[in-house]
């Protein structure tokens, strides 16, 4: 137990923990969506934010040209790289979330199939998408470009701020705002929020369920896709199993916050982020995960619906 | 009851398989020859298993002989390891088999390659026991791991004046048990340790208290796509240590993976990459099989050469490619291959590498 370097380095842990947290968050906020609307855990959403990592690394090397051995970019160059990557990986795992709902769970849907069906379905995609990309990368893991130099650029209260990390804590922040609004604002999560209350009524209410449920997807899977350019961006690489754990961490994110409960994912994510980190340093990494699973357990023991509580409508009104 | 009943039959069918195949294994080949291939080729350790593959593949295409490569995915995996070990001898047109790659799926493959009179080089199974389970068709073109933990840590004393070494193992068999060689021989000189499991990614944590410690050298017992995350994290922290690794880590892959980060970091293995070993070669594998060799790939491409100059002497069965393989030597890219009577290879060393210009360099053996 080394109290002296958590407290020694609190304010850095905190700002790494909070811009690892903004990944689990946008993650997670797939899981809380889907989960919301259909009752369904669509555990093949590791795999949609996989395949976003791998559509920035695309991006970055055949849209915008960048190598490997370049020196990192500066200027306009390089606020268009991170933009254009940025909105190849949203759309490219939207897109693939929806093709995954239409493809696995669409039909049984429609056929009044059980939730265990759905499950063993989207474990299905899951397996067949890391298959997949095992094959097709070689089973090797991909290097991401370095885009600028990270380097230290303020140090507020003791923590050292990373540029990199900033980045991302605004930009994660910045989305979770929109997808909120989004939900409680717009037609379309109003209906949403409609079909997440009671699907039924909401059908009989003139709802097109099919939409909804594409728009949640589609959602999920952008909010992934940002999060997977994100991941890349700090961490510079990836593979084709990079979506397990940062999976299951999410989805024990949105759990921990109530799962299908949007703030509640936001909450989870940063909540999770924050135990790995200060987890992490107090008794070895390799306790981080029983550390986050342990309080994941105490809080759902007292709390069952998680920490704000489930379902989307409760949420926001 | 019923539960039981059903496991004991099936235990028996499993033994009553075994025994069936036995005799089958000394039957003609009348197709192709066969060398085969076994090692983890899918799942989590594949990276490994397929650049040893490809080493078989690539010295079977230059021998100009007619012989498949069969494959033979154990995933590294003991309990897949198990169930098809049996079928690899049953094909009588095996003659030989590189590997098996892992030493776990090794001690469940070798008894039953034993029963068959199959001959088997090991490109990588490093654990020192294995003899005990192959006998006399067991062998092994890498020295073991009593080794190679003894050496890392003479390279690092030996590179780094006054070294104090923070020491980070990834939770697997091999990276603990390396560590645990490793902290064995340094001592005092290590000031602070760390586990971080297989698929970590944020050292946040741990580069913390590599700072704390004041450590100079990290040393770092794992795999290489793990060490590159790690390495970029460290530089990209601030900190000059130097870092140290053992053979997980020696692949191009590393050098590719942490790029400048990679720079002057100190390496160990029992093995030779080709990169060192024969650039050109190296290069025309890289064309050939259209991705770069990684670690141990020169061994297997060693491995499957000498079975190779064993049938290219008119040996077209198992016993006389065995009798071939004890009686002769074969000086491959990585060491000449002179087995002993427990099949280990004699007087090699471990190398040091240090990365260099993006390269891997070879620095010598550790003495």
């Amino acid at each position: 137990m080394d109290f002296g370097l958590l407290f020694s380095e609190f304010p850095s842990l905190t700002f790494d923990g909070i811009a690892l947290g903004a990944i689990y968050a946008l993650i997670s906020l797939g899981y809380t969506l889907v989960y919301g609307v259909l009752r369904l855990i669509n555990f093949a959403h590791s795999e949609v934010f996989m395949i976003g990592t791998f559509a920035a690394l695309m991006a970055s090397s055949n849209i915008m040209g960048v190598k490997i051995e370049d020196d990192p970019l500066s200027g306009g160059k390089l606020i268009l790289t991170i933009v254009v990557c940025l909105v190849v990986a949203m759309l490219t795992s939207g897109i693939v979330a929806v093709l995954v709902e239409i493809v696995a769970y669409r039909r049984l849907r429609k056929r009044g199939a059980t939730k265990l069906a759905t499950l063993i379905s989207a474990i299905g995609v899951s397996i067949t998408l890391v298959e997949a990309f095992r094959i097709m990368t070689d089973s090797l893991p991909r290097e991401f470009p370095r885009f600028f130099e990270k380097s230290l650029v303020a140090e507020i209260a003791g923590a050292q701020i990373r540029n990199d990390k900033l980045l991302v804590i605004f930009a994660a922040g910045l989305m979770m705002f929109v997808l909120d609004r989004f939900i409680s604002k717009t037609r379309i999560g109003k209906g949403i929020r409609a079909v997440s209350q009671d699907e039924q009524t909401s059908v009989l209410m003139g709802i097109n369920i099919n939409r909804v449920v594409t728009v949640t997807f589609l959602m999920g899977g952008l909010m992934a896709g940002a999060a997977a350019f994100f991941y890349v961006l700090v961490y510079e690489n990836t593979s084709f199993r990079v979506g397990f754990f940062l999976g299951i961490s999410a989805f024990t994110a949105a759990v921990l916050g109530g799962i299908g409960n949007i703030r509640g994912a936001l909450v989870g994510g940063f909540a999770l982020g924050l135990l790995e980190v200060y987890g992490s340093v107090l008794l070895g990494t390799a306790w981080k995960h029983v550390i986050a699973f342990t309080i994941l357990v105490l809080v759902l023991l007292l709390k069952p619906t998680g920490l704000l509580g489930e379902s989307i409508q409760q949420a926001r009104v | 009851m019923k539960k039981v009943s059903s496991i004991v039959s099936a235990i028996a069918l499993a033994l009553g398989m075994t025994v069936a195949l036995t005799p089958a294994a000394n039957a003609a080949c009348t197709g192709k020859l066969k060398i085969a291939y076994q090692g983890p080729l899918t799942g989590p350790e594949a990276a490994l298993g397929l650049n040893e593959l490809r080493g078989v593949q690539f010295a079977v295409k230059k021998s100009g002989l007619d012989i498949e490569v069969k494959e033979v995915d154990d995933q590294g995996d003991p309990a897949v390891a198990g169930p098809i070990a049996p079928s690899v001898p049953q094909d009588e047109c095996v003659v030989a088999l590189v590997g098996p790659a892992y030493s776990g799926a090794s001690r469940v493959s070798l008894p039953v390659y034993l029963s068959a009179g199959l001959p088997i080089i090991t490109p990588s199974a490093t654990n020192p026991t294995l003899f005990d389970f192959g006998g006399k068709i067991f062998h092994r073109a890498v020295l073991t791991d009593d080794y190679q933990g003894p050496a890392l840590a003479r390279l690092i004393t030996s590179k780094v004046k006054n070294a104090k070494v923070f020491l980070i193992n990834d939770a697997t068999d091999y990276s603990v048990g390396l560590a645990k060689l490793v902290d064995f021989t340094l001592g005092s000189r290590i000031v602070g340790k760390e586990t971080t499991p297989q698929g970590t990614t944020d050292f946040t944590s741990t580069i913390a208290k590599i700072k704390k410690s004041k450590a100079n050298v990290v040393a770092y017992t794992g795999y290489f796509s793990q060490a590159a995350v790690l390495v970029k994290q460290l530089r990209d922290s601030g900190s000059k240590a130097v870092f140290a690794a053992g053979d997980g880590v020696l692949d191009q892959q590393f050098v590719k993976l942490a790029r400048k980060a990679a720079e002057g970091a100190l390496l160990t293995a029992p093995a030779v990459p080709l990169e060192a070993a024969n650039a050109k070669l190296a290069k025309e594998f890289k064309k050939v099989m259209g991705v770069d060799a990684g670690v141990y790939t020169t061994e297997s491409y060693d491995a499957a050469n000498f079975f190779i100059a064993a049938i290219k002497k008119g040996n077209k069965d198992r016993a006389s490619i065995l009798n071939y393989i004890k009686k002769n030597s074969h000086k491959g890219l990585s060491k000449t291959l002179k087995f002993d009577e427990k099949g280990e290879v004699a007087g090699v060393d471990v190398n040091g590498f240090v990365i260099k210009g993006g390269k891997i360099v070879l620095t010598g053996a550790i003495k």
